[in-house]
C-alpha cells in the first residue's frame, strides 16, 4: 500500500471496489455505517464513506475513540495502551486515526488484546500516512475496519485531518484525549464530541499540565476528567441494537 | 431566593445502579435520550417519541395539565457552558412538544453563565446544590409575563437544577405559574426501579436547613 494502488473506472463509480490486494472497498453513507443521524450529527457528516475491512453494518458494538499527540511521551503512550486494553477487553471497539504516537498505540493494543479497532483516515484508502503505518493499515483493512471520507485519487490536504477528526467523533460513542498540546488536532475532535453531546474524556495528566489552557477550558464546556480507564465504560451503550420502550 | 417547592412531572425512569437486563436497558434508553438518538423501528428520535407519547396519552397522564395552550416551554440549561450549534436536548424536547401542540412556544430564556458539575454523573456529595444552579444561571427576558411556564429538562435526579432554574424564572416572572417536566427521572435505588415507562407527577422540595432538594417521588 506504499504509494498509490492501480485503480479503474469501476472502482471510481461502484459501491464496491476491489483493491490491488484482493480486498474490497465499499461505499456507505454514515447512516448505513452507524444508523440514523439527528440534525446536529448530520451538520458535518460526510455524504459518503469509503470503508475496507471485516465488519457488518450498521456497526453494533460500542465505540470509543482514543486520540492524542503524534509525538507522544512514554507516559502518554502508556496511558493510551492502558485505556485501549481496558476497552478492548470489555468488547468496546477502539477507534483512532492511524497517526503515529497515541493513535498507533491505541490500534496496536486493541489488536494485541484480541479486540476490535477502526482506523479513520485523513487520506484516501489507497494511501498511508505516516508511511511507517502501511503494514498496520493493511492489517486493520484485512481484519478490522478502515474508513475514509476521501475518494481514491483525492489530494491529501492538511485540513483533511481536521475534517477526519470530526468524522471520528461522529462514529464514536465517546472520545478520550490521552495526551495533547494546545494545538493538537485531537482537540478539534474534542470540541466536535462536545458539540454532538457525546462524552469527552481528558486524561488527568493533560488537565494537570499548567502549560495547557484548552483542555481545562473544555471542562467548562462539559468535558470530563479521566483518571481510571474503566470510568469510560458507564458512559457507553451496552449495545447499539434498536431499543424499544414498552408502555 | 429559592422556591420552597416545585411541581414536576416525568414520563420515564431509569436506575443508575444495578445490572439486571431491565436496568441496563433503561440506562441505554437514558443515553439515547441524552444524545437525542433514535429508538424503535422505523426509527424515531427520542425527543419526538416523548412528545408523541404524551400527546397520545394526555387523557390519562397526571401531568398532562402542565401542557396548556398558553404554556411557554423554557428549556433547562445544560450544566456546562455551551457553544452555538451544540446539541441541547431540553431545547429539542421543548420544540418537539410544541410541534405536537403541547404548549404555545419555546422560549430559551435561561442561560448557564458558569459551569457546574453534571448531576446525573456525579456522586451525591459532588452534585451541585440548587443555590449553585440559581447563581450560575441568568434569565434573558424575551417575553412579557407568561401566565404558564413549563421548565423542560431531559433528566431529573434530585431536582436541584429544576428548582434553581425555576427560582431564577420566578424572580423575573413573579406572577407566572411555574412547573417542570423532565422526560426521565433517576431512580437511585435499583430495588425501586419498576420499568422505564412510568409517568408520575410529584414535587421537588427545597430543604432550606441543609440547602439541598428532595424529590417526591
Amino acid at each position: 500500500m506504499s504509494g498509490k494502488k492501480p485503480i479503474n473506472d469501476q472502482m471510481r463509480n461502484g459501491r464496491v471496489m476491489e483493491t490491488s490486494h484482493g480486498g474490497t472497498i465499499s461505499t456507505l453513507t454514515p447512516e448505513e455505517l452507524i444508523g440514523p443521524l439527528n440534525d446536529v450529527e448530520r451538520k458535518f457528516a460526510p455524504k459518503k464513506l469509503y470503508v475496507a475491512g471485516a465488519a457488518e453494518y450498521p456497526l453494533r458494538t460500542p465505540r470509543a475513540a482514543i486520540v492524542g499527540s503524534r509525538k507522544a511521551s512514554p507516559n502518554g503512550l502508556k496511558v493510551a495502551r492502558d485505556i485501549a486494553k481496558t476497552l478492548a477487553k470489555k468488547g468496546v471497539t477502539v477507534v483512532s486515526g492511524l497517526a503515529e504516537g497515541i493513535d498507533t498505540a491505541a490500534h496496536t493494543t486493541a489488536i494485541d488484546e484480541g479486540g476490535r479497532t477502526i482506523a479513520v483516515l485523513g487520506t484516501p484508502l489507497d494511501q498511508s500516512y505516516p508511511s511507517q503505518n502501511t503494514r498496520l493499515q493493511e492489517t486493520i483493512m484485512r481484519d478490522h475496519l478502515v474508513i475514509s471520507q476521501f475518494a481514491i485519487g483525492q489530494p491529501v490536504l492538511r485540513q483533511n485531518f481536521v475534517i477526519r477528526n470530526r468524522t471520528m467523533a461522529l462514529i464514536s460513542n465517546a472520545t478520550i484525549i490521552a495526551e495533547a498540546k494546545d494545538d493538537s488536532g485531537s482537540l478539534h475532535q474534542g470540541w466536535e464530541a462536545l458539540r454532538l453531546g457525546r462524552p469527552l474524556f481528558i486524561w488527568k495528566s493533560v488537565l494537570n499540565d499548567k502549560g495547557l489552557k484548552v483542555p481545562r477550558k473544555m471542562l467548562d464546556y462539559g468535558a470530563l476528567e479521566l483518571s481510571k480507564p474503566e470510568e469510560v465504560l458507564q458512559y457507553l451503550p451496552s449495545t447499539d441494537r434498536v431499543l424499544e420502550i414498552v408502555q | 431566593m429559592l422556591l420552597p417547592r416545585l411541581e414536576y412531572g416525568s414520563l420515564l425512569s431509569y436506575s443508575s445502579r444495578g445490572n439486571s437486563a431491565e436496568i441496563i436497558h433503561s440506562q441505554d434508553i437514558m443515553r439515547k435520550l441524552k444524545a437525542d438518538g433514535f429508538i424503535q423501528s422505523p426509527p424515531v428520535l427520542m425527543s419526538q417519541w416523548v412528545a408523541r407519547t404524551i400527546l397520545e396519552n394526555r387523557r390519562t397522564l397526571e401531568f398532562a395539565s402542565f401542557f396548556q395552550a398558553n404554556t411557554v416551554l423554557v428549556p433547562a440549561p445544560k450544566s456546562s457552558l455551551m457553544r452555538e450549534g451544540s446539541l441541547w436536548v431540553p431545547e429539542r424536547l421543548s420544540s418537539a412538544l410544541v410541534e405536537c401542540g403541547l404548549g404555545k412556544q419555546v422560549a430559551p430564556m435561561l442561560k448557564r453563565v458558569k459551569a457546574v458539575p453534571k448531576a446525573a454523573w456525579s456522586s451525591p456529595e459532588e452534585r451541585p446544590l440548587p443555590l449553585e444552579h440559581f447563581e450560575s444561571m441568568e434569565v434573558q427576558k424575551l417575553l412579557s409575563d407568561p401566565t404558564e411556564i413549563l421548565l423542560v429538562d431531559d433528566i431529573v435526579t434530585r431536582g436541584s437544577t429544576l428548582l434553581g432554574a425555576a427560582s431564577r424564572l420566578a424572580e423575573v416572572f413573579p406572577k407566572s405559574r411555574i412547573r417542570a417536566f423532565a422526560a426521565m427521572r433517576t431512580v437511585s435505588n435499583p430495588i425501586e426501579f419498576v420499568k422505564e415507562y412510568q409517568p408520575i407527577k410529584g414535587d421537588i422540595i427545597y430543604r432550606a436547613m441543609v440547602g439541598d432538594t428532595i424529590r417526591s417521588p
